[in-house]
């Protein structure tokens, strides 16, 4: 099993196993491996494992984390490194086996892996703009807001066209319906359609809607262009530009 | 002021197999009939306060309107919504400014926030308000349909055509969140009204469920598992079985079919409209 060896002065001050839980140095008390020395910052690194390797990761450190004697902010461990804070070293050891799953319920504060972050508007933007300028070289982006459309091509509806703004649109007799069928023998809610980031789906109801004369089995994502049958009517979905 | 459908609700939250604390939260009201959710982040415990404090403030909010009827309404809302999916919204963002504003008074509390998922019924109309990545389902005629958009990155990318779902399942942005309450001082809320049927089935999660179980799997239990609380459970061990990275937290709510209530008389007036006909109408 990996282990690091916290060292002062050549001897071994203490060992501790890397598991699937980071492992966290620093100056407070409730550090994996705790430092008692004003050079080091209170939470100072963590080393950890990810996509198999050991890591090291500095916690914007006061003093600074090394590697073999070149600071990091996060670096790639591998057997026999030494790991430089304040006086201390820790001596990397890889060998064993691969690392044990998180122990839970040791700690109540761990530290975490994967962790859920949020984007300031800056960045944010800067990303976005990356990504349309990349689906504009993919030829993916819209280069127009398309505007999804639902046409009456027979039928009777209390409307002949209708823009889809829900993320669900219900066709069916209820009041509440956005496509409201009309006449005594309309299902409530005979179809559905839900809008989903890849583009729009349409489910069945009480009733099973075919899309372009074929039966749905579940819900279809539809294409521009798609006629879909219900209930007795008959609605093309479009993009609009 | 009635809430008049029988539902049959229920909830469960876990801590996963990964993490040792659980900054999930939620909270059923009833007989209100409000459903709250809320996933928190932040260093140390601050993600169980900003998930806590989320769902205090919107289910507090909420509750004050037979006290409080006449509320100033927060932020964009549309004129036709009705006052329940307004008072939600706005609950949504004044939860927004609270966390904002005790991160901006508690340093060590700072980056601390949480995504909320809110959802309020009333009779049959569903009021929904929403930001950041916990979901909201609806189970109707064996489909899944997904009833918020994620603030993500990926969910954005896929939007925008850049990544397919796939991609962005494998994607390592995937905690990347473009909205959440208590990283702005003020946010835009997505709401949204709906209307519920008899036998519809609404799930409120975190994306601990979602990233570990497919859309399939979830429906195939919710059909299956009539006992909300069993198949909130049912869902948090699947979640649990594949490795349980981060927490995990189920509301299920199912809608009954109701011999009092505002259904049956949706359904007396489907039996009349079948009785004047014989079985013209019928399947």
């Amino acid at each position: 099993m990996p282990k690091l060896s916290l060292m002062f002065d050549n001897k071994i001050v203490r060992e501790v196993p890397v598991g699937g839980r980071p492992v966290t140095v620093g100056r407070a008390p409730d550090n994996d491996l705790s430092v008692d020395n004003l050079a080091v910052s209170n939470y100072h690194a963590k080393i950890y494992y990810e996509a198999g390797r050991m890591v090291v990761e500095d916690l914007d450190s006061l003093n600074g984390t090394f590697v073999n004697d070149l600071r990091i902010e996060r670096a790639t461990l591998h057997d026999g490194d030494k790991i430089h804070i304040g006086k201390h070293t820790i001596k990397v050891d890889t060998s064993g086996d691969a690392p044990l799953p998180w122990d839970t319920g040791r700690k109540t504060s761990a530290p975490r892996i994967n962790e859920t972050m949020v984007l300031d508007t800056k960045e944010r933007r800067q990303m976005l703009q990356q990504a349309a300028a990349m689906g504009e070289s993919m030829q993916f982006a819209a280069a127009r807001v398309k505007v999804p459309t639902l046409i009456v091509l027979g039928g009777n509806t209390d409307q002949k066209e209708y823009i889809l703004t829900n993320r669900l649109t219900v066709i069916g007799k209820s009041a509440m319906a956005t496509v409201k069928l009309k006449g005594w023998f309309k299902p409530q809610m005979a179809a559905q359609i839900n809008q989903r980031d890849d583009g729009y789906y349409l489910g069945p109801g009480d009733k099973v809607p075919k899309v372009n004369s074929t039966p749905i089995s579940g819900p279809v994502r539809l294409n521009n262009g798609d006629v879909i049958e219900v209930s007795g009517v008959k609605l093309n979905f479009i993009f609009r530009e | 002021m009635g809430a008049r459908v029988r539902i049959a609700c229920g909830g469960v939250t876990d801590v996963g197999r990964v993490r040792s604390n659980n900054e999930d939260c939620f909270r059923i009201v009833m007989p209100q009939n409000l459903f709250v959710l809320a996933d928190g982040m932040g260093g140390e415990a601050h993600g169980e306060i900003a998930s806590a404090l989320a769902v205090e403030t919107v289910v507090k909010h909420c509750l004050d309107q037979e006290a409080n009827p006449a509320a100033q309404v927060i932020g964009a809302v549309q004129p036709n919504w009705s006052a329940r999916t307004k008072r939600l919204s706005t609950a949504v963002h004044l939860a927004n400014r609270k966390i904002f504003k005790s991160a901006a008074e508690h340093p060590e509390q700072h980056g601390m926030g949480a995504t909320l998922t809110a959802a309020w019924i009333d009779h049959a109309k569903l009021s929904i308000a929403h930001v950041g990545d916990s979901r909201a389902y609806l189970l109707r005629g064996g489909s899944l349909l997904q009833l918020t958009r994620d603030h993500s990155l990926v969910a954005e990318q896929v939007r925008r055509g850049v990544l397919t779902v796939a991609e962005a399942e494998e994607s390592d942005m995937q905690s990347v969140l473009l909205r959440a309450l208590g990283a702005q001082p003020e946010i835009e809320v997505d709401a949204e009204e709906h209307i519920l049927f008899p036998r519809d089935v609404l799930l409120l999660c975190s994306d601990g469920l979602t990233r570990m179980v497919t859309e399939p799997e979830i429906a195939g239990v919710l059909q299956a598992e009539t006992d909300p609380v069993r198949g909130a459970e049912e869902l948090v061990a699947l979640a649990n079985d594949r490795g349980g990275p981060d927490n995990i937290t189920v509301v299920i709510v199912r809608l009954l079919k109701d011999s009092k209530g505002w259904f049956s008389w949706l359904r007396r007036g489907a039996r009349k409209n079948q009785g004047s006909n014989g079985n013209a109408g019928g399947k």
